[in-house]
């Protein structure tokens, strides 16, 4: 067996320190929280997407916006981070986030590099502008540093693989340290619980070089949360409504963007009727509104697309230069520039990445509270109330604050280890330590990416039906049962990702449950025996829940305006 | 794969193997003087390695296979018909 190297007391835990866990631990600690704990799979001052930076906060500002929120609303349920989800939440996000952008500014991050207020991106032409133009490239260490100043426990490399319920409530976590080459568990006993993990990958083939797993426009080290909610009876939305991003073709990025430039068929003309000429303060929202634009071209025989900066005046070039440091993409930088890309002179190919959970998975409300008493949750990983940074920021603030006041009333576990759920994981685990001969966990991985993607697959090119979402739910049991018997790990950091796997498992579990019950065609979730929207449908909202005995219930609900 | 650590700058310090977004560095103070890549196909090319590293020690190495695909943008207009 792992041995337990530590056990821990807590008010509030936090697991995985991005940009919601940290603003979560931060606000948890300003309301009285004394024992704020932050697990963290890496390093808090580069974990998650955010690592090295990021460029738009959603956001409004009266003194730039105007009095009216509504049209910010509307321009940002519109976008990217807004498909789905309850608009009661994405209204209040737009009301508080200006008093997060002045606290970051304070702390130290640069929210306004020109000097002034400015919205560009992702935005339709005459229409209002909801991101925030900023520099986040010291976001993760000024995060770090506030967490510091606030008197947060931040352990990193300690990945969190169970969360413990007792009497209807979360109770505790479990971690393994994976600080050493030689795996122990650590046992933390806490009343309240924020799940900010991320967003999650590696779920299907991926969709630019299927022979790599962690070729990823996000962090791909993030699957967990929704899986850690789902095992412990929290409630899942819009799983089943898939994501895809998009952008540069063959390495993965993210950041589309914060380039300036127009989409392009390979006869000059424009894809989109958006723009025809580079413009700084939309760029090209072609592929944010036809999501399937990069695919379709290649499906036509009109394709590749490409985007071409080649227009831009050698400022816009120098400003657009910048701005990608600001979003983060220094390494595509450095890889350009070795290879003599150059924007003024090059277009590069984009096309659709494969899906992923990105604002897809637990159910909250206005404090990222869950359908389980003291589970939170903050960011990527929610699955009602938006997503990315400028969301992830606000609702781990909220959590944070409500889980400290709810903490100040409730204990943890008073015997973590004997938990059934922690008992069981712990023993699960031990055994793949104690294996020398098995799968190893890139195999379950793959195994699963191929089922992902041939029974479960997404629009507009591939469909699910009952008889293929069956077929995907029997084939990933009998994948998981193997993996259970036969899976092994060598050391702290295989071990991680064996666990990891498991929770895609999950996750996947999830995805095709609900997938079965929306029994219509909405966006690219594409049934073949379903072909229709349902107009019934277009105001609810599918949860999807397994129970503490293993069954799974499905219920709809009206999404909150 | 990346990354790549040239020992003639390297320190080890071991700030790469702490911040790793990834988690594919493993260094063994006892027995490295500097940290081992060891798991570089879980890279996924973040750079918080190459900016963080003290020495400027470290530089990617992008895999063939995720070639950026790319054209003259000059090329990008209506091909001449052939006689």
């Amino acid at each position: 067996m792992i041995p337990v190297s530590k056990t821990i007391d807590a008010d509030v835990v936090i697991v995985g320190g991005g940009i919601g866990g940290a603003m979560a631990a931060i606000a948890a600690s300003e309301s009285g929280a004394k024992r704020v704990v932050v697990l963290e799979k890496c390093h808090v001052k580069r974990s998650g997407s955010g690592a090295t930076g990021n460029d738009h906060f959603s956001c409004y500002i009266p003194e730039v916006h105007g009095d009216d929120v509504e049209p910010v609303l509307t321009a940002l349920m519109n976008s990217l981070v807004g498909q789905a989800k309850d608009v009661e939440l994405m209204r209040l996000h737009l009301l508080e986030s200006f008093d997060i952008v002045k606290k970051w500014e304070e702390w130290g991050i640069n929210m306004r590099p020109l000097g002034r207020w400015n919205f560009q991106g992702h935005a339709l032409p005459g229409k209002p502008r909801a991101f925030l133009k900023f520099d986040g490239r010291k976001q993760k260490a000024v995060l770090a540093e506030q967490m510091k100043k606030h008197g947060v426990t931040v352990l990193n490399h300690h990945p969190v693989v169970e969360l413990a319920k007792e009497n209807g409530r979360v109770c505790g976590a479990l971690a393994i340290d994976a600080s050493t080459p030689d795996p122990s568990f650590v046992l933390v006993s806490a009343p309240c619980v924020i799940l900010s993990t991320g967003l999650t990958h590696r779920l299907y083939v991926n969709g630019t070089t299927p022979n790599y797993l962690f070729n990823t426009a996000h962090c791909p080290n993030n699957a967990g949360g929704q899986a850690l909610g789902w095992r412990i009876g929290a409630s899942m939305v819009n799983m089943e409504i898939p994501y895809t991003h998009a952008g540069t073709k063959y390495l993965q990025r993210a950041g589309k963007a914060t380039w300036i430039g127009v989409y392009r068929y390979p006869d000059g003309k424009p894809l989109g009727p958006f723009v025809t000429k580079p413009d700084p303060e939309y760029g090209d929202v072609t592929s944010d509104i036809w999501n399937s634009a990069f695919l379709d071209v290649m499906h036509n025989g009109r394709g590749p697309a490409y985007l071409d900066c080649s227009e831009n005046t050698p400022e816009t070039l120098a400003y657009m230069r910048k701005a990608m440091f600001d979003e983060g993409l220094s390494a595509l930088i450095a890889y350009m520039d070795a290879k003599g890309i150059d924007p003024a002179r090059h277009a590069v190919e984009f096309t659709r990445f494969e899906p992923i959970l990105h604002g897809r998975g637990l159910d909250v409300d206005k404090n990222g509270q869950t359908t389980v008493p003291g589970l939170y949750a903050a960011g990527d990983m929610v699955g009602n109330a938006g997503c990315g940074l400028g969301l992830a920021a606000w609702m781990g603030w909220r959590a944070g604050h409500a889980a400290a006041a709810d903490a100040a009333n409730s204990t943890g576990s008073a015997d973590l280890a004997s938990n059934p759920a922690i008992k069981a994981k712990m023993e699960l685990l031990s055994s793949f330590m104690s294996r020398n001969i098995g799968a190893e966990w890139q195999e379950a991985n793959i195994a699963l990416t191929q089922i992902m993607s041939d029974y479960a697959n997404v629009g507009p090119y591939n469909v699910r039906s009952e008889t293929l979402l069956k077929a995907g739910l029997g084939y990933l049991a009998q994948l998981r049962e193997e993996t259970n018997a036969s899976m092994k790990a060598s050391c702290s950091h295989t071990l991680m990702r064996a666990a990891e796997v498991l929770d895609l498992f999950d996750c996947a579990e999830c995805i095709m449950r609900s997938a079965l019950e929306r029994k219509e065609t909405r966006g690219n979730h594409k049934r073949s025996d379903y072909t229709f929207t349902n107009p019934l449908l277009a105001d609810k909202m599918l949860d999807v829940t397994r129970k503490d005995d293993g069954s799974v219930v499905t219920s709809w609900r009206n999404m909150k305006h | 794969m990346p990354p790549v650590i040239d020992p003639s700058k390297c320190v080890g310090c071991g700030t790469c193997a702490d911040i790793c977004n990834s988690n594919i560095f493993v260094f063994d103070r006892s027995r490295d003087k500097m940290p081992q890549v060891k798991f570089p196909e879980e890279c996924w090319h973040c750079d918080s390695c190459v900016l963080d590293c003290p020495k400027g020690a470290i530089t990617l190495r992008i895999p063939l296979a995720f070639t950026l695909l790319h054209v003259d943008a000059g090329s990008l207009k209506p091909q001449e018909a052939k006689s």
